[in-house]
């Protein structure tokens, strides 16, 4: 091969590494954008089949309180108010809140609950427990830990206290069935307390007996005579 | 490295600055077996005088920081027979279960800058059947870039975690009835 020759083919391996070396980074971000729309419409997609909750066009648009995490990174939450025409009943108004929750905030690192997770079904019983039924994405998709399970049910009860009043208590099943623990650490045994107000204090619920486990011998606190926190959690 | 053998390396040198400090220390597991929540907690409510930290390592929250739980208030069942049903064993020992827990995220805060200053409140199901002063500490997290960061954090959090049990000795012993702050 002559030299001018060698030249020229050196010369165009040159340019096809610069080229290359130009257009990578353009290619990735495409890459990721496409991958990034496929996540969302596969989500959207996902939505359409579960969220069988019917909006409330006709109703007036209010001011409706949603707890994601704050931006704070500190494992605390923060509220946003959307506007929402949200129904009158409480159960169909239960069902809208969470389900805007799920959708997620416009930050996606703000999240508290998983992008796959669906509510499937809002019962609300006459004694003011709420009982919300996730898809199971709810357990196998929350990145576990205690923080972020405990803030994925504080995300759940703060937003119902502060849209749906009558909703006293919750009680977390995954796919109708009740689960020990959300991922490993964040009892689900139990009720969360939802609202707290004085004429319905979950505290004075009547406590049903202990279903299973042995006892022990002891002497009982005076926890009991203390009204439970937003987001504390009762027994049945 | 798996979240189940770093937990279990933390477990062991927890063990070793313990003892230093003149405790005696139960490991609820030795291997990867996996007892149950409620084997754990049979476990610990067997001995007397005891304190149970449960050790974890979270997938999210700022890596190099480490938080303290202690389980939400929730009431105790009514007391007619004397005995603590099993299911609300942490009940009357939530008081002393809260200073536990500030201690020790006190100690550990002077650890990992960016921790927060006192335990926080969650509802984990190990502490709920624990008849004794009880917390979790949480790592963060599982996710950080150089795996061998989260070892090497590992003297610092069981350190702390032994002088914070330390300074609660007093408090405990002088507490003339298990759940009862004097």
């Amino acid at each position: 091969m002559s030299p001018r020759w060698r030249n020229r083919i050196l010369g165009g391996l040159a340019i096809a590494v610069v080229g290359a070396a130009i257009y990578f980074p353009i290619l990735k971000r495409r890459v990721q954008r496409a991958a990034r729309l496929q996540q969302q419409s596969e989500e959207q997609a996902r939505r359409e089949l579960t969220l069988a909750t019917p909006v409330s066009p006709g109703q007036p648009r209010v001011k409706s309180v949603l707890f994601w995490a704050s931006s704070a990174e500190d494992g605390s939450l923060a509220p946003t108010t959307v506007e929402l025409p949200l129904s009158n009943e409480p159960m169909l108004r239960a069902k809208q809140v969470l389900n805007t929750l799920l959708a997620g905030p416009v930050d996606a690192e703000l999240r508290t609950l998983p992008p796959d997770a669906a509510l499937l079904e809002f019962y609300l019983l006459p004694d003011g427990t709420g009982i919300a039924d996730f898809s199971e994405a709810l357990a196998t998709s929350i990145p576990s830990g205690i923080q972020s399970e405990q803030l994925a049910a504080d995300s759940i009860a703060r937003t119902l206290e502060a849209n749906v009043s009558q909703v006293q208590r919750l009680r977390i099943l995954i796919h109708g069935q009740e689960t020990e623990t959300l991922a490993g650490h964040l009892d689900l045994t139990g009720t969360f307390v939802v609202n707290t107000k004085p004429s319905q204090a979950p505290g004075k619920t009547p406590l049903a007996p202990p279903t299973a486990g042995a006892a022990i011998p002891g002497n009982n606190a005076p926890a009991a005579d203390k009204p439970p926190t937003s987001g504390a959690k009762e027994r049945p | 490295m798996r979240e189940s053998d770093l937990v279990l390396e933390y477990a062991v040198q927890a063990r070793r600055a313990l003892e230093a400090k003149g405790f005696q220390v139960r490991l609820t597991r030795q291997g990867n077996d996996n007892p149950s929540f409620d084997d754990r907690s049979a476990m610990a409510n067997a001995q007397r005088g005891t304190v149970f930290v449960t050790l974890h390592v979270s997938s999210t929250g700022s890596p190099g920081t480490v938080r303290v739980y202690t389980m939400s208030d929730f009431p105790a069942a009514p007391n007619a027979t004397g005995l603590i049903p099993w299911d609300r064993a942490q009940a009357p020992f939530l008081e002393l279960s809260h200073r536990l827990g500030d201690l020790v995220q006190g100690q550990l805060t002077l650890q990992f800058k960016g921790s927060p200053n006192t335990a926080q409140p969650a509802t984990v199901r190990q502490l709920r059947t624990t008849a004794a002063p009880a917390i979790a500490v949480e790592v963060s997290s599982i996710l950080v870039e150089d795996p061998a960061e989260l070892a090497r954090m590992g003297t610092g959090i069981t350190d702390a975690i032994a002088r914070g049990v330390a300074a609660f000795r007093p408090i405990y012993d002088a507490s003339p009835v298990p759940g009862a702050v004097p």
